[in-house]
């Protein structure tokens, strides 16, 4: 459900079991000592950088909205996310 | 003769162009024929860019006419399927994106369009980048050019199959845990991933940010070198691009091996399900290494049997963040009409992500999960810098790090789909290379079974030019040319 992606039914015993033997593999894992290692996050050292702080042109609002499933009023239309009252 | 210039590489193809013999488009034509003639057997391009190629091919014939012609003027070119190019449809071989097109082109992308490239069409892949054999993709599989019956090795597939059908002269992949250097091996060609940060991933469909790099696959290890230095650099539009010149690459890398020690990991050297014949075409290649003049050495990686494990993590939890942005709302396939948000998700992602995809996002969101994160994600990341100073110890004692590509020759379509962990298991000897941001090329070094095997060459971060270097030197050495498919 966090992963917000529907099942069909038979899935859920599908990717139950292809899971749990990749699960078991990463397992091997916790086998290591990694008490005193620091994790790796960002893999080669680049200094962080700071651009200047101008305007610059960005998409205009007909190129953001060209490839959207559905637009209305120069906005992307989604469902209602509160019941109707 | 129009098939001739379809054999030929970037070098040979210049000195053409620029005598006059050819016009860019006589190049383009011979392809775009030969991709008429082979590509319904092979199935390497999703779709094709005619609107482009004619366009940038008039654009070289007129900078060859004025004599200002770039570095790779009039050079047919195949981009994959995760690469955006302003107007023209990009899928990262998934139906969730059908139809998508982008409104800015990848900076990798556009920096070869400067350099005079022209692109033919967009290659499959496996979707959004996932898998090792391009059976993943959304659209149909790609056929290995040597064997039609066989994969072309993944996720790059497209753009190695094309390379190796003579259906374009260079191509674009994108290799987050070996899906350049892979493929490149199964088909036959060079295929190179850059040190993390050379090249821009600014336009690049995101799988995995931490590990994902573009690059190129080619013909000869000249033609890889001179794409990779002309795609490098510093883009503000990317971060994490480093700002060393592009060039660099280059350096010293016709100097030959003499003097080199190769480091052979015995990790690598007797990885589980190596085939003989793969062995032994390895063998061949360290002796003639060693004829030119290195040292070959045994170092040892010894996390190796970590690497898959601690990669399975970081790669589908950088995948299920990223891919959040699949939401049925800005773009691609959408269940517009569903009756909350909640359900427009859920239906949009289970018809839009194909199995794979499915399996890797939920694998990913289950390690990111409160009160799992510690034991999985953090674990992995510390694993992955155990990994790195494996790495880091072995570069004291060798230059450069040689081993086969992949354990296997290509294997037959629908052999591994079953097992996704025999599947994962294909990128064992390269995934290393990608947790510790290490540049890696695959060169042809002979065959099993009359099936290509590549030799994997991997270097000190920002040490392309020491890969090329020993990649060159074997080239040379060993007469082993990257040779164009048959096909049918």
């Amino acid at each position: 459900m966090l992963a917000r992606i529907g099942l069909e039914p038979g899935d859920e015993e599908f990717y139950a079991g292809q899971l749990s033997g990749i699960l078991e593999h990463i397992d091997r894992l916790q086998q290591l000592d990694t008490e005193d290692i620091p994790p790796t996050a960002q893999v080669v050292e680049i200094a962080s950088r700071l651009r200047e702080d101008e305007p610059r042109p960005s998409l205009t609002q007909e190129e953001a909205l060209a490839n959207a499933p559905a637009a209305v009023n120069g906005s992307f239309r989604v469902p209602s996310i509160q019941e109707e009252t | 003769m129009t098939d001739d210039l379809t054999q030929l590489t970037i070098k040979e193809a210049s000195r053409l162009l620029r005598l006059g013999s050819i016009s860019a488009a006589d190049l383009v034509t011979a392809h775009v024929q030969r991709i008429e003639r082979l590509d319904q057997h092979v199935k390497a391009f999703l779709r094709f860019t005619p609107e482009v190629w004619e366009k940038q091919a008039d654009e070289a014939d007129r900078r060859l006419r004025q004599g200002d012609a770039p570095p790779l003027c009039g050079i047919p070119l195949a981009v994959k399927d995760v690469l955006c190019v302003r107007g023209v449809e990009t899928t990262a071989g998934s139906q969730i994106l059908k139809g998508f097109r982008p409104p800015y082109t990848a900076t990798a992308v556009a920096r070869l369009f400067e350099a005079g490239a022209v692109m033919l069409g967009v290659t499959n892949c496996d979707e959004f980048a996932m898998g090792s054999s391009t059976e993943n993709s959304g659209y149909f599989p790609t056929r290995n050019p040597w064997d039609l019956e066989r994969v072309p090795g993944g996720s790059s597939g497209g753009s190695a199959a094309a390379v190796a059908a003579g259906e374009a002269m260079i191509a674009l992949g994108s290799d987050t845990g070996g899906s350049i250097r892979q493929p490149a091996a199964l088909c036959g060609v060079v295929g190179m991933k850059p040190t993390y940060g050379r090249v821009s991933r600014y336009g690049l469909i995101a799988f995995a940010s931490s590990l994902d790099q573009i690059g190129p696959f080619a013909r000869s290890v000249d033609d890889a070198a001179i794409t990779l230095s002309l795609m490098s650099g510093l883009d503000p539009l990317d971060a994490t691009s480093s700002d060393r010149a592009g060039m660099e690459v280059l350096n010293n890398f016709g100097a030959g091996v003499k003097g080199m020690r190769l480091g052979v990991p015995r990790e690598y050297y007797d990885v589980k399900g190596i085939e003989p014949g793969v062995k032994s075409a390895i063998d061949a290649a360290l002796a003639v290494l060693r004829t030119q003049g290195a040292e070959v050495v045994e170092v040892s990686l010894p996390h190796t049997d970590y690497g898959l494990a601690a990669y399975y993590i970081i790669a589908p939890a950088e995948c299920s963040s990223n891919l959040a942005r699949f939401d049925g709302v800005r773009y691609g396939m959408s269940e517009v009409d569903a009756p909350n948000i909640t359900e427009q998700y859920l239906e949009t992602r289970r018809k839009g992500f194909g199995s794979e995809v499915r399996r890797r996002v939920m694998l990913g969101t289950y390690a990111l999960s409160s009160g799992y994160y510690d034991a999985y994600y953090l674990k992995a990341q510390k694993v992955r810098t155990l990994i790195k100073r494996d790495f880091d110890e072995a570069f004291k004692q060798c230059d450069a790090i040689v081993s086969a590509t992949s354990p296997t020759v290509a294997f037959p379509i629908g052999s591994k789909t079953q097992n996704p962990l025999s599947m994962y298991l294909c990128d064992v000897l390269t995934l290393g290379g990608n947790l510790a941001g290490l540049p890696g090329i695959s060169v042809p070094c002979g065959t099993s079974h009359g099936l290509p095997v590549g030799l994997q060459v991997l270097g000190p971060q920002w040490g392309e030019n020491v890969v090329l270097r020993v990649a060159r030197s074997y080239e040379e050495a060993s007469g082993v040319k990257t040779q164009v498919a048959d096909v049918v």
